[in-house]
């Protein structure tokens, strides 16, 4: 009887911590549902408000909302899919095959994840006005490719590791080539390494401010930049402030809840066997 | 035959070719877009180099370093850099874990809760700083609401250097504690659970089994979350940036602030690279220790 209540005083503590955790993204969300005249007159949930979807649809009419969603969707596939092939190509190879030096190489990618992002981000864009690079695709996806591809070498290098040597020895004796083993032995082993690959690839490169705030200007312009042009803080701007935010995390969102246990894999990299 | 029987140790050219194929575009593309990069963010640093350009870049050698050194704002920003990594990340590990401790107890939702306390992590940066911007607005805001429900003339905390670090502070901690959280939860749920319930029915307390078996199983895990949060935590900029635009005055003027304000407001680009020339190899001493103690441990045993 005893531990019954104590689990129920722990399962109310921890629904506390839920909610305190949370304020931010409800008061988000309520604010995305209230009229402009609203925002002013009941700031907390406590006060009464009739919700609305004005500002959603104002979000939709006023401003370049799809063009941003669609930019920062065409960088971030084309970021994943570069930054998943290469790097797992790689960690294959850094996993693999008899090199020498193979423990200094693959540090040395790792470590290129760790470099400040602005400190490269200012000498690539010299770099990109130089060639024309600034404020295209192209660029933005370079840059977007410069922090995921090591972080996938970091992520799949021990899922690569993992397998024991027989399964690719057998195959190699048996005439297949790298690329076969790779392809039909391995790529299926590791396949839920890829997948956290791809999940992480496709929200670190959403979630990237700095890059478009330095290299893009109208044409590739993301919608993480689109949110922070209301920060003028008029009532107008909080409004359309909140329903794009909730527009742009709700994706997030939903992977996070639905792919849980790929996410708790991704979030420390090869470090941690979660 | 198998080529991996290097009997003789010279490399075979069909080893070659595969080292091209599956290393070849990487080590391409991080030569490109790294180490160029860096290459010559390093020859910007050692020249006069105005964005405008309207006098050309004039070599004048170890000059944006000294002028560094002697720019205390510089030093101002290097200062508050520390003292944010030194509250925020003890904070975060402190919440983080107790909270993974608590959650270690079987109950209702547990699972879904856990899910739920992960969100905030996934909320972009620079969605969290509008956002909080938002929250602290004296107007709009709910901090305003508080100030006025208690009698008082709500206060602008963004108009204030200590509350707005403060407030950056408060920002940072909420939306990381739960990866924290979440690596130690995944660290404490591998334990093997024999260990505990043998160190209980020796009539170990609680306290003595977390203290001689808990804490030093889960010392890998807390270095590796501790060091990758203290990789972001010396890069921080987006949040900050939309939060505060590094203000007031120069409040919450972070390394990457002062780099970013120094190469795309003042224009000083040798300037700006100097400074993001330091903040790297602060990144890269700090990661050599870490990467060397979780590599050692880790990954190359095999």
């Amino acid at each position: 009887m005893r531990k019954k209540v104590i689990r129920s005083l722990i399962f109310i503590l921890a629904l506390i911590i839920v909610l305190i955790e949370l304020i931010p993204v409800i008061l988000l969300f309520l604010t995305s549902i209230k009229t402009n005249m609203a925002i002013w007159t009941s700031p907390t949930p406590f006060h009464p408000f009739k919700p609305t979807i004005e500002q959603y649809i104002g979000v939709f009419r006023e401003t370049t909302f799809f063009k941003n969603i669609f930019n920062s969707i065409y960088i971030a596939l084309w970021t994943t899919f570069f930054s998943v092939l290469g790097g797992s190509l790689a960690s294959y190879a850094l996993a693999r095959f008899p090199l020498k030096r193979k423990k200094e190489i693959s540090i040395g990618i790792i470590f290129t994840r760790m470099i400040p992002q602005i400190a490269l981000a200012v000498p690539i864009y010299y770099m990109f006005r130089k060639i024309g690079l600034l404020d295209t695709y192209t660029g933005m996806i370079l840059a977007h490719t410069t922090f995921n591809l090591p972080y996938v070498v970091w992520l799949l290098l021990p899922f690569f590791q993992q397998i024991p040597k027989e399964f690719e020895e057998a195959a190699l004796i048996d005439g297949c080539s790298y690329i076969k083993v790779f392809t039909k032995i391995f790529f299926p082993l590791v396949s839920s390494g890829i997948i956290v690959a791809i999940i992480f690839c496709f929200l670190g490169s959403w979630n990237d401010f700095i890059y478009t705030l330095v290299l893009s200007n109208v044409k590739t312009t993301t919608a993480p930049m689109l949110v922070t042009t209301f920060v003028g803080m008029y009532a107008p701007e909080v409004g359309k402030m909140s329903a794009a935010g909730i527009l742009i995390i709700l994706p997030v969102f939903v992977l996070a809840l639905t792919l849980q246990r790929y996410i708790i894999m991704g979030l420390s990299g090869g470090g941690v066997k979660g | 035959m198998s080529n991996r029987g290097n009997k003789s140790g010279g490399v075979k050219p069909r080893q070659i070719i595969n080292n091209i194929i599956f290393l070849g575009p990487v080590i391409a593309f991080l030569i490109l877009m790294l180490i160029y990069p860096l290459v010559y963010s390093l020859y910007m640093s050692f020249h006069k180099w105005e964005l405008t350009q309207i006098t050309p870049p004039s070599f004048i050698g170890l000059k944006n370093y000294i002028n560094l050194f002697k720019d205390p704002l510089f030093w101002h920003a290097l200062k508050i850099q520390i003292i944010f990594i030194c509250i925020a990340i003890p904070l975060e590990l402190i919440i983080g874990l107790l909270i993974a401790l608590l959650f270690q107890i079987e109950f209702k939702g547990n699972n879904i809760m856990r899910t739920l306390l992960l969100l905030p992590f996934f909320i972009l940066p620079s969605l969290s700083g509008t956002t909080w911007r938002f929250i602290l607005h004296p107007t709009y805001g709910v901090f305003g609401a508080i100030y006025r429900f208690l009698g008082k003339e709500p206060v602008d905390w963004l108009s204030n250097g200590t509350l707005t670090f403060i407030a950056v502070i408060f920002q940072d901690v909420w939306r990381t504690w739960p990866f924290i959280f979440i690596t130690l939860y995944a660290a404490l749920s591998n334990f093997p659970q024999e260990l505990k319930e043998a160190a209980a029915i020796d009539g170990a307390s609680k306290f003595q089994i977390f203290f001689s078996i808990t804490l030093p199983l889960l010392i890998p895990a807390i270095t590796v979350a501790c060091f990758l949060r203290l990789i972001d935590a010396l890069r921080i900029f987006s949040e900050v940036y939309v939060m505060t635009e590094g203000g007031p005055g120069n409040a919450t003027t972070f390394l990457s602030i002062f780099i970013y304000k120094n190469a795309f407001r003042f224009f000083q680009m040798g300037y700006a690279n100097a400074a993001g020339y330091i903040l790297t190899t602060i990144a890269m001493i700090i990661s050599a220790i870490g990467l060397t103690r979780i590599f050692s441990r880790e990954i190359y045993e095999y």
